[in-house]
């Protein structure tokens, strides 16, 4: 998929082939299957422009963000998916001493936000 | 004997006790079939919520395998919700075919047909129609079989029923004090639901317990909630077999920079709480601003939890002696816009890993307790929600 940001955002374009994902099972599922590597250079990247993306999103009513604008808004809710792991978890793309995330069935996770 | 720290809840419910509890109520094939019998089948159960049946001929059909039936859920046009065994008074087969342990519908005539002969019965359970009626005997009387009522009531939006009426304690008195405790909540505002279950192999007491107390949090949730919560319990009251208490911040807690962030934008986290404008006032009666939330247990299988713009359930269904289905619910209020959404999904995927933090431990406290290596287990005293529950239990074993 190619992507076209908005200049402010064009050094995320690289990443919304692998993080610009529609379902929060989607980002959930990306998630566990990247390296500790991964999770951070996406992290690092998208974190300092996170309040530019939000006021960006704000531009439009909720519910209604344009297709354009669309996989800049599913990079954002993945960052909320992969920050934890960053934040708090030493880089580990899995939740520690957790139970099995495959046999937790997530009602709402196949909604397109 | 260990030398005390200060001990609240037992001078203040002298009838719990003090001493270990045995293991054998979680451990027992035996105790469990008189458990479903007396507690599940005598108890009043949380089976919907009134806005997952909203319209008239909604319905919602829920598998309760502890019982061995189903109980379809109904809302007539009189917007009355009415409850019955999903059975055909023909033959017995399902009338809804069910596609899991929740299963929804609607009827916009309010009707629900029989897919095996197509008997019709309406949302007051009166059987309606019957093909080829006249081919029936005359012992078959179509206004005696309608299908089989379960007695269902409504609290707070939420849909109760109960199998089995021998003592006939409607909700309103079977909830108590609880019901009156956490009455007033606007649980109706909080619309988007975020929702999981799995199945456990563990006793439903061994789930419920790990979510009972705070003493697991620092090691627990070392991971999702480093220094978040303090350990103890606050406002711990007793209500019959329900029980209720406050849970804490720690207050000296520095929020990550993306939880910073997420928490300006939308109050969709147990973190970011202050405040108590929405809570009732029997709930954090001092106000106290290091509340968080209010941790309930609706006996036997509900915990409900209220906090400001938030509320939360863990709810255990009995499937075996050692087997659970594990239903958790997260409701918040609906976005006004798009970043508060992204606020809202960061809030709730860490709310959905503190779960998964939760969750790790019941498996294998049921395995390590069918060791038979340990007989009793030892509480402390702010683990005296799961002292109660237990004593709750006991009392319900006991009187019927």
């Amino acid at each position: 998929m190619t992507v076209h940001f908005p200049k402010s955002f064009e050094t995320l374009e690289a990443f919304a082939a692998d993080w610009a994902l529609p379902t929060q099972n989607a980002r959930q599922g990306k998630r566990i299957r990247s390296t500790t590597g991964e999770l951070r250079a996406f992290y690092n990247a998208v974190l300092p422009l996170l309040p530019e993306i939000m006021a960006y999103i704000d531009r439009f009513p909720l519910g209604e963000i344009p297709a354009e604008a669309k996989p800049l808004y599913h990079m954002a809710l993945s960052l909320a998916e992969v920050a934890p792991h960053v934040e708090l978890y030493g880089g580990d793309p899995k939740v520690p001493h957790s139970f099995d995330e495959h046999r937790f069935v997530a009602e709402h996770g196949e909604l397109v936000n | 004997m260990n030398a005390q720290a200060k001990i609240t809840w037992a001078e203040k419910f002298p009838e719990l006790g003090t001493g270990p509890i045995p293991v054998e109520p979680c451990v027992s094939p035996e105790f469990y079939a008189r458990e479903i019998d007396k507690v599940f089948k005598r108890s009043w159960l949380k089976v919907a919520r009134v806005e997952e049946i909203a319209k008239p001929g909604d319905f919602k059909v829920k598998k309760l395998a502890f019982a061995d039936t189903s109980v379809i859920l109904v809302r007539g046009k009189d917007g009355t919700v009415r409850g019955f065994h999903n059975t055909c008074s023909h033959r017995g087969n399902k009338v809804i075919v069910e596609t899991g342990d929740e299963t929804f519908g609607s009827s916009r005539a309010a009707v629900m047909t029989c897919r095996f002969h197509g008997w019709v019965y309406d949302a007051k359970g009166d059987l309606l129609a019957v093909p080829e009626e006249d081919k029936f005997h005359a012992c078959f009387v179509k206004g005696e079989n309608g299908l089989t009522p379960v007695l269902t009531d409504v609290w707070e939006g939420f849909v109760f029923i109960k199998l089995q009426d021998d003592d006939g304690v409607g909700l309103t008195d079977f909830l108590g004090g609880l019901g009156r405790h956490l009455s007033g909540f606007p649980y109706d505002q909080m619309t988007q639901c975020f929702s999981y279950y799995t199945e456990l192999n563990c006793n439903w007491k061994v789930a419920h317990d790990a979510f009972a107390e705070a003493y697991h949090v620092a090691t627990i949730h070392a991971g999702s909630f480093p220094n978040v919560f303090s350990s103890g319990l606050q406002n711990v009251e007793l209500f019959g077999p329900h029980r209720t208490s406050a849970v804490c911040l720690s207050m000296d807690n520095e929020p990550t920079p993306v939880a910073k962030l997420a928490n300006s934008l939308a109050g969709a986290s147990l973190v970011a709480q202050r405040g108590a404008s929405m809570l009732p006032p029997t709930v954090n009666p001092d106000r106290r601003d290091d509340f968080s939330f209010e941790l309930s247990v609706a006996f036997p299988n509900l915990l409900l939890h209220v906090s400001e713009g938030i509320w939360f359930t863990h709810q255990f269904w009995p499937l075996a002696h050692n087997r659970t289905r594990w239903e958790g619910k997260y409701y918040v209020r609906a976005p006004q816009t798009n970043s508060q959404r992204w606020a809202i999904e960061f809030a709730q995927v860490l709310q959905r890993n503190a779960w998964l933090e939760d969750t790790a431990t019941m498996e294998d406290t049921q395995t390590a307790l069918e060791s038979g290596a340990k007989s009793v287990m030892h509480l402390q005293d702010d683990e005296v929600l799961i002292r109660h529950g237990y004593h709750a239990i006991e009392q319900y074993m006991a009187a019927r």
